[in-house]
């Protein structure tokens, strides 16, 4: 079965990444990261001074500011910048920076659907390369579920979401992703899609549309599995560039 | 009187009374009752707090319900107004939510542009209505390409006491059940309205909804992954992550939100999703019963 943007032959399919850090030079950390026709920037400034009605004593202050592609920040663009502050509150270890600012500026550079999971994945190798103590790595992944097919679809663009039934964003951590890894390698056989899917535990979740239980669970299982290659990504284009630099101080 | 230095040793160097430990270490506080399956407002961590639904509360809007859901209370009111269809839409009318929580119902609120939260809820009520379908746009078309009817979904907050989205939601779509507008007739590029005669089934129409979708909220205290139904505004300051579900009549999900906290897994969603089935149930049954 072919997808709507024919570049890609089954419905599980993602489309390529690509990904660069350190990209800008006046910000600690920032990031590109593409799902296909789908681009968003992302930096990173901080540990920088807070303001003092937002200064936490115990840990660093979060701030994220989402920049749409054309015109000024609307709800949508507050409410995703809410998402993505709550989701990686958890994960930066901010207790080591207290009363302090991480500021994370995401601009979204082309829009082809999924621009929420890119934006996920972008801040966090912003935050990657800007330094910031982190207990895990997240990767995002979009599905929706055709109006017509009932299919799941991976990695939407935008003529697939004008025709999904429902929508479902999803990130998960790499801890239970090392956790599945380690289990399928003990007993390969055993490693049912249940026992996967029970190890799936969910960072953030967000689904809208028209859906049944049974289908959010088989997207949380779906995304699951595809979050992984994410996580390989981001780990790999980690490796690549402390390799570069390895090399350019030793040389 | 042998016993009376080993009293002495065990009891502490200075003591506070409830209130003051529940306003040092919140969250300790709560904690001495969570481990005890209790809440400090009585409550157990599963159970929602007692709500009404009151109709027809703001008589000079075209629909209105009031909803208090313990010490939150939210009132909302819909007008009909008629209005030019969007280019590219020409035969679909508007729907516009919007939820305004001033300093009037909380001192955690300041004057001035709407809070992250208050915008954050109206999306997600956009989001709701739109995605799932609940109304069909082109019910509000007066004339193809001249007038649509816009409807101003204004849900105003009174007093503030947490899971503004569930009650926010239901006062929606309470009100938007309880719409009656006037039937326009339509001459010559001039939409009339009809006078001041009183409203009935001849002279007025009620919106189709296809399904109303409630949402139920839990909030997620990180530690020990304990989950509180119906939190209120003094849960939420302690929680650090909350999960929506939003269903309809049929049980089908509209929306699933969980949004903070450490991961959580599948098993959880599941609870949550069930112990909404349940609570989406009697909140219908609250919603019919006052109707």
């Amino acid at each position: 079965m072919s997808r709507l943007d024919r570049t890609r032959t089954s419905p599980h399919q993602l489309r390529p990444f690509f990904s660069s850090q350190n990209l800008l030079n006046r910000s600690d950390g920032s990031a590109q990261f593409d799902f296909g026709g789908s681009s968003v920037l992302c930096s990173v400034t901080g540990p920088a001074e807070v303001k003092l009605r937002d200064e936490k004593l115990d840990k660093a202050t979060l701030e994220v500011v989402v920049r749409p592609l054309v015109g000024l920040p609307g709800v949508k663009d507050k409410a995703l910048e809410r998402n993505i502050r709550e989701t990686l509150e958890p994960l930066v270890l901010s207790g080591l920076h207290p009363r302090t600012l991480v500021q994370i500026v995401v601009q979204t550079m082309k829009d082809d659907g999924s621009i929420a999971s890119t934006a996920f994945n972008a801040a966090i190798m912003a935050l990657l390369d800007a330094g910031i103590p982190l207990s895990s790595i997240l990767g995002s992944v979009t599905c929706t579920i055709d109006s017509q097919t009932n299919d799941i679809l991976l990695d939407p663009t935008t003529e697939e979401l004008a025709q999904a039934k429902s929508t479902h964003v999803f990130v998960f951590d790499n801890k239970a992703s090392i956790h599945a890894e380690d289990k399928s390698s003990m007993d390969h056989d055993q490693a049912s899609s249940t026992q996967e899917s029970s190890s799936a535990a969910v960072l953030f979740s967000d689904s809208t549309g028209l859906f049944t239980e049974g289908e959010y669970l088989e997207c949380a299982h779906v995304c699951f599995k595809a979050a992984q290659a994410v996580h390989g990504f981001i780990r790999t284009a980690v490796e690549k560039k402390l390799l570069k630099e390895y090399q350019q101080t030793s040389a | 009187m042998a016993s009376e230095p080993t009293n002495l040793a065990i009891s502490p160097a200075f003591t506070f009374s409830a209130s003051t430990f529940q306003k040092l270490h919140p969250l300790e506080y709560f904690r001495k009752f969570a481990s005890q399956g209790v809440r400090p407002d009585g409550r157990l961590l599963s159970s929602f707090r007692p709500t009404t639904v009151h109709y027809g509360v703001i008589t000079t809007a075209d629909g209105s319900a009031m909803v208090r859901m313990g010490g939150t209370t939210v009132v909302c009111g819909v007008k009909a107004e008629v209005a030019e269809p969007r280019l590219h839409a020409p035969d679909q009318g508007y729907l516009v939510p919007n939820v305004e929580l001033s300093p009037i119902c909380s001192s955690a609120f300041r004057p001035g542009a709407p809070s992250e939260q208050a915008q954050v809820v109206s999306e997600q009520i956009h989001r709701v209505l739109q995605e799932s379908k609940v109304l069909d746009l082109k019910e509000l078309c007066i004339e193809e390409g001249k007038a649509v009817w816009s409807l101003w979904v204004d849900v105003v907050c009174v007093s503030y006491d947490g899971n503004i989205c569930d009650a926010a939601l239901t006062s929606v779509m309470a009100a938007l059940s309880n719409v009656r507008i006037r039937k326009p007739t339509y001459e010559e590029g001039v939409v009339k309205v009809a006078g001041v005669d009183l409203l009935d089934d001849e002279n007025s129409f009620r919106l189709n909804l296809a399904r109303t979708p409630l949402s139920v909220s839990f909030a997620l205290l990180d530690t020990d992954l304990i989950l509180l139904a119906d939190p209120n505004s003094a849960e939420e300051s302690i929680s650090q992550g909350q999960i929506v579900i939003t269903l309809d009549e049929t049980g089908q999900l509209c929306a699933v939100s969980k949004v903070g906290a450490a991961s959580s897994s599948q098993q959880l969603l599941k609870q949550c999703i069930e112990r909404a089935r349940e609570r989406s149930q009697e909140l219908r049954r609250i919603m019919n019963q006052e109707q």
